[in-house]
């Protein structure tokens, strides 16, 4: 969620306090709440118990004065004596004495004294009722609307002659004299149940009502409009049935709350700043933390980019001894890149630069330079030689030392060696003139004799030259190639020739070219048919592949086979050529034709045992007759592996023959061992006999060589009548060339057989 | 010397009143229990007797131990009642009562009193001082008068034959003016009367 560690550690802290002290202030404010409620609880209780001790002060004083009255003799005579104009001045009397508001006399028959009876809201029976109820009877008594709390005294005379009731006003003096007995500032009322039933009128009315109504000794809390209150309702006994009362007090939980508003809002407020001291805090602190961090973050990726990565160390913490780390690995890697470096430049033999340094001062040196940029490559002459001859450490010193002696001259070029005997330089050149004038004294620097352990070795250089260029192969490349071209030019500085060395990347893609060719068909078989000359007629034909590219035309067969067996797909060629070849043979056969089938088959193909196997297999499956065209040389390579493919063609019926004997290497001791049927000699020889005394010579003893070796022969290249002529008295067995016939496609091939009075009769016979 | 002479007094009476009879009075609560000091008092239908009446209990009423003895007294009208006091201490007795209002004010040990009462009704004595001392006298204008004893009994002597009328009075009785009438047919065998009445706790004297 946040990328920065700063901020993640400020935000947790942060929030980690904030709600801790959430958690405090809710505890807090809750214990003030429950606190400041049980107070008011408590005293709303006390001034519950308060009021029951005033109002029955306030009785008791009452009753003390009614007492006095009803206990006066006058008074009671009075009253005896129904003289009400004197009890009524006797009361008023003690009104004004005691300070009382209403004080009257009912008695026995209901008559009232001292007060106008309509003003007894519940009526003068229902007094009565109360007052002869219960023996001194008092309560609420509502006199013209008003409460009043009223005592009564029964008047003896000395039977129950009438009482005396004396009243006093709960108004709201007494109310609030009520309330300034309480510790808290509560408020009191008297509320009297109306006639309608309700307690109050007003908005809180159905509040009230069902607080009233659900009263309990315990205060509780009363949801009036103007806010939650605590408040107590207790019923007051009332005189007379009507109009129960109740003294309701109430105190506001908001004026309960209030004395803790200030708390409260310290709390808060130094909550407050006490998040804002630790965000500050631990904003500090992460960046004390995270600046560290942040600068090994840095190092890494200037270290990534191969800067200047070292990181001041500031702590001894873990953080410190990290960044210490660091720096030394920092350091190791630094140390291993140049050590890398080095060896990546470097030639680990002579310690010379290699060819990738060469490469990047060739770079810039191109980039830098406004001439031509050449690059001379120094191959020393015979260097495999004088290696056979002083070993690998003598010759790695002797171009060290030659390199040496470059580099000396030529501090501020670029060099390098680029095999084993080729060191390289680069340099500027105005024409190439220049350049060959710049080799010319090269040599002359570089070709002085080197001593070493006391011994005087000669240097020959060969240098060629290559401009730079931007497109094509490399100058160094070129290069290269030019002490080679200059070599077999027998110069001692040649300039590269692009043409002379044509462009074997082309080559290369003909190569894959090739193989798909092979699957397209662009790729056939041309026979050329073999002539016995015994039987005078066509004994046998050499298959010889032919390629029609789509884009290039005819590929010449010495180009595409050759580059197949440096490349390593002369196997899939042969096999193809076999199949191919087994499959025309049947197709001959078909067209009445019975005729061996040669299949060059290359040297290279002779240590592959596998691939031999295959081909017997092949050959055997298909019955076909078939004689494999080997080079003698081809044996050469891998004597053993070559006579026992040969053994194995010739013990499953397979011909061989040994192809283009005399041009190469012949070798007695080779001739002598491998099986072979047949043998045919090279048209080196075969077409200059006629004109060669030596060549008919050579072909003449070969042919009794092997005769009597037991093996036919063929004659190949036969252009002219009197060479056939030549081979035929030589006692030649077989003979092949464009005489006979120029290779051909099959169809072409059966027409050919089919005018069986072969071409080669006529010339024959002509001749004869 | 003086009972001899009313014990006179009253045969002479019986031997005037021929064929006289006898009225039992039974009071009783509707719990069963007696009601005491009820006064009874008959009128016959066929008029009273001419000539003063006399009752056989002294007509006194005492203070001693801060009360009144009797509680109720019968007085006929015209009588004078004693009030002696055999307190130690001074009394002040008096009675708002229409039947009779007087004042006896504070007078001590061994001193007599006497009032004359000479209207029939009710008359509630009470003590200015002592508050919870109360009695009551029944002045009545009928020979035929007694008091219901703790058994609620009474027994009213030499009624002549024939119809009457008997009223209850009792200071507590629950009925108008604490008192009702019931007529009784007086034979010569007598009479008798079981009545079942109500009366109020007796009215608070404390404080």
């Amino acid at each position: 969620m946040f990328t920065r560690l700063r901020t993640k550690l400020t935000v947790l802290y942060a929030g980690l306090f904030g709600l801790a002290l959430l958690l405090i202030a809710s505890a807090v404010y809750l214990a003030i709440a429950s606190n400041a409620e049980r107070q008011v609880r408590g005293e709303l209780q006390a001034s519950g118990t308060v009021f029951d001790r005033v109002w029955a002060l306030r009785s008791q004083q009452l009753r003390d004065n009614a007492d006095l009255i009803s206990k006066d003799f006058g008074f009671r005579a009075a009253v005896a004596t129904r003289d009400a104009a004197t009890v009524r001045s006797a009361l008023d009397n003690l009104k004004g004495r005691v300070g009382l508001e209403t004080a009257f006399l009912v008695d026995m028959d209901g008559n009232v004294t001292g007060l106008d009876a309509a003003r007894l809201d519940a009526g003068v029976e229902a007094l009565w009722s109360a007052l002869d109820a219960q023996d001194g009877a008092s309560g609420v008594l509502m006199i013209g609307g008003q409460p009043y709390q009223a005592i009564s005294a029964p008047v003896m005379a000395p039977t129950l002659t009438g009482w005396v009731v004396f009243a006093t006003r709960l108004d709201a003096a007494q109310m609030r004299s009520l309330e300034q007995l309480s510790a808290i500032p509560l408020t009191a009322r008297v509320l009297i149940r109306k006639p309608d039933s309700h307690w109050t009128s007003g908005r809180d009315t159905a509040r009230v009502d069902a607080f009233v109504a659900g009263r309990s000794n315990a205060p509780g809390e009363l949801d009036l409009s103007s806010g939650a209150a605590l408040a107590l309702a207790k019923p007051l006994p009332s005189l007379g049935a009507a109009s129960p009362a109740v003294l309701l007090l109430q105190y506001p939980l908001a004026t309960a709350m209030a004395p803790y508003r200030p708390l409260l809002i310290t709390i808060g407020v130094t909550g407050l700043l006490g998040i804002l001291l630790l965000i500050a805090g631990s904003w500090v602190l992460a960046r004390s933390l995270t600046r560290p961090i942040s600068a090994l973050d840095k190092a890494v990726r200037r270290l990534q980019r191969g800067e200047e990565a070292d990181v001041a160390i500031e702590t001894q913490d873990e953080i410190g001894r990290l960044a210490g780390s660091f720096n030394s690995m920092a350091a190791e890697i630094r140390e291993r890149e140049r050590h890398i470096t080095h060896l990546a430049l470097h030639d680990s033999e002579t310690g010379l630069p290699n060819r990738v340094s060469l490469d990047r001062g060739l770079e810039t040196l191109c980039q830098s330079s406004r001439r031509t940029v050449f690059v001379a490559a120094l191959g020393l002459d015979r260097f495999q030689i004088v290696r056979g001859a002083i070993g690998y450490e003598l010759a790695a010193r002797l171009i060290a030392e030659v390199g040496g002696r470059m580099m000396r001259q030529h501090p501020d070029r670029p060099i390098g060696r680029l095999s084993s005997g080729i060191l390289a330089l680069a340099f500027e050149a105005s024409s190439l003139e220049d350049a060959r004038a710049f080799a010319a004294a090269l040599l002359g620097d570089l070709e002085q004799p080197v001593t070493l352990d006391g011994s005087t070795v000669d240097v020959s250089l060969t240098i060629g030259l290559a401009p730079h260029a931007d497109q094509g192969a490399p100058a160094i490349d070129r290069a290269s190639i030019a002490v080679d071209q200059a070599r077999a030019g027998h110069q001692k500085i040649g300039l590269f020739d692009a043409q002379a060395y044509g462009d074997p990347a082309s080559n290369l893609s003909l190569t894959s070219e090739m193989m798909s060719g092979l699957k397209d068909g662009q790729l056939f078989l041309h026979h050329q048919p073999k002539f016995d000359l015994r039987s005078r007629r066509i004994g046998g034909v050499e298959v010889l592949a032919r390629w029609k590219h789509p884009e290039r035309g005819m590929i010449r067969p010495d180009l595409f086979i050759g580059m197949a067996e440096e490349t390593g797909h002369i196997r899939p060629l042969t096999e193809w050529a076999l199949t191919q070849a087994i499959a025309d043979q049947a197709r001959l056969r078909e067209a009445g034709h019975a005729l061996t089938v040669s299949v060059n088959l290359s040297g290279r193909l002779m240590s592959d045992p596998d691939l031999a196997q295959a081909a017997i297999d092949q050959i055997r499956a298909a019955q076909a007759d078939i004689c494999f065209e080997i080079t003698e040389t081809a044996v050469m390579d891998n004597p053993a592996v070559a006579l026992g493919i040969i053994d194995a063609f010739a013990a499953n019926g397979i011909g061989v023959s040994i192809d283009d004997y005399g041009s190469g290497v012949s070798s007695l001791a080779y001739l002598k061992q491998i099986k072979a049927n047949e043998l045919k000699i090279d048209k080196a020889f075969v077409s200059t006999m006629a004109d060669s005394r030596r060549d008919a010579l050579l072909v003449k003893s070969t042919i009794d060589l092997a005769h009597s070796l037991g093996l036919k022969v063929t004659a190949e290249g036969i252009e002219t009548p009197e060479v056939l002529a030549m081979l035929t008295g030589m006692g030649c067995d077989l003979a092949q060339g464009y005489l006979i016939a120029k290779p051909m496609p099959l169809a072409e091939l059966i027409g050919f057989l089919d005018s069986e009075t072969a071409p080669v009769a006529r010339p024959r016979r002509k001749r004869a | 010397m003086r009972p001899a002479l009313a014990a006179l007094i009253a045969t002479l009476c019986l031997a005037a009143q021929a064929q006289a009879a006898d009225l039992t009075v039974r009071l009783k609560n509707a719990a069963g229990q007696p009601i005491a000091d009820a006064v009874v008092t008959v009128k016959p239908a066929a008029g009273l007797p001419s000539g003063p009446i006399r009752f056989d209990w002294p007509l006194r009423m005492s203070q001693q131990n801060i009360a009144f003895h009797p509680f109720v007294l019968i007085a006929p009208v015209g009588a004078t009642v004693a009030f002696p006091n055999f307190d130690k201490v001074r009394h002040h007795v008096y009675s708002f009562s229409p039947a009779k209002k007087f004042e006896l004010k504070l007078y001590g040990n061994d001193e007599t009193r006497s009032v004359v009462f000479d209207k029939p009704g009710v008359v509630a004595l009470g003590c200015n001082i002592h508050d919870q001392m109360l009695a009551f006298i029944r002045v009545v204008d009928t020979p035929y008068a007694a008091k219901t004893d703790a058994s609620g009994l009474a027994v009213i002597r030499g009624l002549p034959s024939g119809a009457a009328t008997a009223t209850i009075w009792q200071p507590y009785l629950r009925a108008p003016k604490n008192e009702m009438s019931r007529p009784v047919s007086v034979t010569p065998a007598g009479a008798s009367l079981n009545l079942t009445a109500e009366v109020r706790p007796p009215a608070p004297m404390k404080m």
